[in-house]
C-alpha cells in the first residue's frame, strides 16, 4: 500500500499506510492528523491545507483555480508555502506513495 | 378520392395543452404596498416559490427559498437583518442580490462567496407603485429595461382606480396570442367585423392597430402590454400584466387607467365606459370583453404548433415565432414543437 510522511503540528512525524484511490485528505483526515476536510473536497473550507514537500510539490498537477482562490482566502490567517495544497485536490495513489507534508496551522 | 390524411385527424390525441417554459422578462410580482419594511414572505411564481422581503432601507429582494448552506427553506423563519435576509438554521446572511454577506461562526468564507452570489435572486425595480422581477432561467441579468408609463407613474393628470385579477388555466403565450387573433373578435366576442388591424414586430416589443387607432397596444415582452382605447376621441388605457405562475397557470392582472376628466364630464362617462367595455359586458355596446368569453377557451383548448389557418387570421405565426425569443432553453426539440 502507498505511504504517506506526515509532519503533524505539534511537529511528530508519522508514515501512514493507505489504500490509493482516495483524495489524500481522506487519508490524513481518517488518521486523525488534524485535517478535517469539512467540506468534502468543494474547496470552501480550508481545513485540509497541508505543506507539500518540495521535492514532491513539483510533481502535483497545477492547482485549480477554486483550489487557489481558497489558499488565497486562507493567507490571511496562516503562512503560504510555495507548496501549499489542499489535501483533498491531491488524488493518492501509488505514484505518489512516499509523499511528504506537513500539515498546516488551523485558520 | 384518394387515401385520408390520418395526422390531419389524430393529431389532437398527441397535442398538450401547455408545451411551453416559463418565459424569460420583467413580470409583476405584487403591489409595492403590500410588502412591509421587513418583511419576509412566500410567493408561488415562475413554476417555483420565492422569497420576498423588504430590507430595513426598504429594498426588496426574490430568492430562491432554500439556503446554500444546507438546504433550509429562509421563507419559513427567514428573518430580515439590515439590508439582509437571513437563513433561520446558521444564520447566513445574504443581501437582495444574493450574495453571502454573513456567515457568524466560520473564520475563512468559501472563496466563491467573494466571486458571485450565492443565492439566486431575481433582479427587482420597484415600479408603476408595484414590484416587478425580471425572470431568466439562466439568471442572465435584464436585457431591456421597463418604460415609463405616465398613467402609471405621474403623480398627477390620472385617475381610475380599477383593477383586476385573473386566473387563467393556460400558458401566458396562448392568452397573448388572442391578440393578433383579429378573427375571433367578431366571433368570439361578437364584434360587428373582423377590425382591420396592423401588427411589427421590434425586438422584445410588438405594436398592435387595431381599426385604425380604435385599440392600439404595445407589447413589452411576455409580461407587460399597455393598450390605448378610444372612443369620441376619449382614450383609456388598459395596463395588463400577466403573470406566469406555472407551466400551465397564468395571473392575468390589470389596471384601467385615464386622463384626469372632471367629475361629471361626458369625457368621464367614456372613459367609464370603454373601462366596462374592455372588461366585460359595457351597456349598449355589441361585443364582450374578455371576462365573459376569452376564458372558455383559454382554460380547455390545446396548443396546435401546426395550426390550420385560412385567409382573414391574424398574424398568428409571425406572434409565435417572435414569442419564441422569451423561450431561454438548450432543448431543440421542445423549442421546434412549440
Amino acid at each position: 500500500m502507498p505511504k504517506v510522511e506526515v509532519t503533524t503540528r505539534d511537529g511528530s512525524r508519522r508514515t501512514l499506510e493507505a489504500a490509493g484511490g482516495s483524495p489524500l485528505m481522506e487519508v490524513l483526515r481518517d488518521a486523525d492528523t488534524g485535517v478535517e476536510g469539512t467540506c468534502g473536497g468543494m474547496c470552501s473550507c480550508g481545513t485540509c491545507h497541508v505543506y507539500v514537500a518540495a521535492e514532491w510539490a513539483s510533481r502535483l498537477p497545477e492547482r485549480s483555480d477554486d483550489e487557489a482562490m481558497m489558499l488565497e482566502a486562507l493567507q490571511d490567517f496562516v503562512e503560504l508555502r510555495p507548496g501549499s495544497r489542499l489535501a483533498c485536490q491531491i488524488e493518492f495513489d501509488d505514484q505518489l506513495s512516499g509523499i511528504s507534508v506537513e500539515i498546516a496551522p488551523e485558520a | 378520392m384518394g387515401a385520408i390524411n390520418l395526422q390531419q385527424l389524430l393529431e389532437s390525441q398527441q397535442l398538450e395543452r401547455c408545451p411551453f417554459p416559463i418565459p424569460a422578462g420583467w413580470f409583476f410580482v405584487d403591489w409595492s404596498s403590500s410588502l412591509a419594511t421587513e418583511e419576509v414572505r412566500n410567493v408561488y411564481i415562475f413554476g417555483q416559490e420565492w422569497v420576498l422581503f423588504r430590507s430595513e432601507s426598504g429594498k426588496v429582494g426574490m430568492t430562491d427559498p432554500y439556503c446554500p448552506h444546507l438546504g433550509a427553506h429562509i421563507g419559513h423563519g427567514g428573518k430580515v437583518v439590515g439590508e439582509n435576509i437571513r437563513c433561520p438554521f446558521h444564520h447566513w446572511e445574504y443581501d437582495p442580490e444574493g450574495w453571502c454577506k454573513k456567515i457568524p461562526y466560520g473564520k475563512v468564507a468559501p472563496p466563491i462567496t467573494k466571486k458571485q452570489a450565492i443565492l439566486r435572486t431575481l433582479p427587482v425595480v420597484e415600479k408603476y407603485g408595484q414590484i416587478w422581477a425580471w425572470y431568466h432561467p439562466k439568471c442572465e441579468a435584464p436585457s431591456w429595461e421597463l418604460p415609463y408609463i405616465p398613467e402609471m407613474e405621474d403623480a398627477e393628470g390620472w385617475s381610475g382606480d380599477r383593477h383586476g385579477s385573473w386566473t387563467a388555466s393556460t400558458a401566458i403565450q396562448e392568452i397573448a396570442e388572442n391578440g393578433v387573433d383579429f378573427a375571433h373578435l367578431k366571433f368570439l366576442h361578437g364584434a360587428e367585423q373582423i377590425p382591420p388591424a396592423e401588427v411589427k414586430f421590434d425586438g422584445h416589443i410588438i405594436d398592435i392597430d387595431m381599426a385604425q387607432g380604435y385599440i392600439v397596444g404595445r407589447g413589452y415582452g411576455p409580461g407587460l402590454n399597455v393598450f390605448y382605447f378610444t372612443q369620441n376621441g376619449v382614450s383609456a388605457t388598459m395596463i395588463s400584466y400577466t403573470q406566469p405562475i406555472d407551466l400551465d397557470k397564468s395571473q392575468m392582472n390589470m389596471s384601467f387607467r385615464y386622463k384626469d376628466y372632471p367629475e361629471g364630464s361626458q369625457e368621464l362617462t367614456i372613459a367609464k365606459k370603454i373601462v366596462d367595455h374592455m372588461i366585460g359586458e359595457a351597456e349598449g355596446e355589441e361585443s364582450a370583453g374578455f371576462e365573459s368569453v376569452d376564458f372558455i377557451v383559454w382554460n380547455h383548448k390545446k396548443y396546435r404548433p401546426n395550426p390550420l389557418l385560412c385567409d382573414g387570421d391574424g398574424p398568428v405565426l409571425q406572434f409565435r415565432k417572435w414569442f419564441k425569443q422569451f423561450y431561454i432553453t438548450d432543448d431543440k426539440e421542445l423549442l421546434e414543437k412549440i
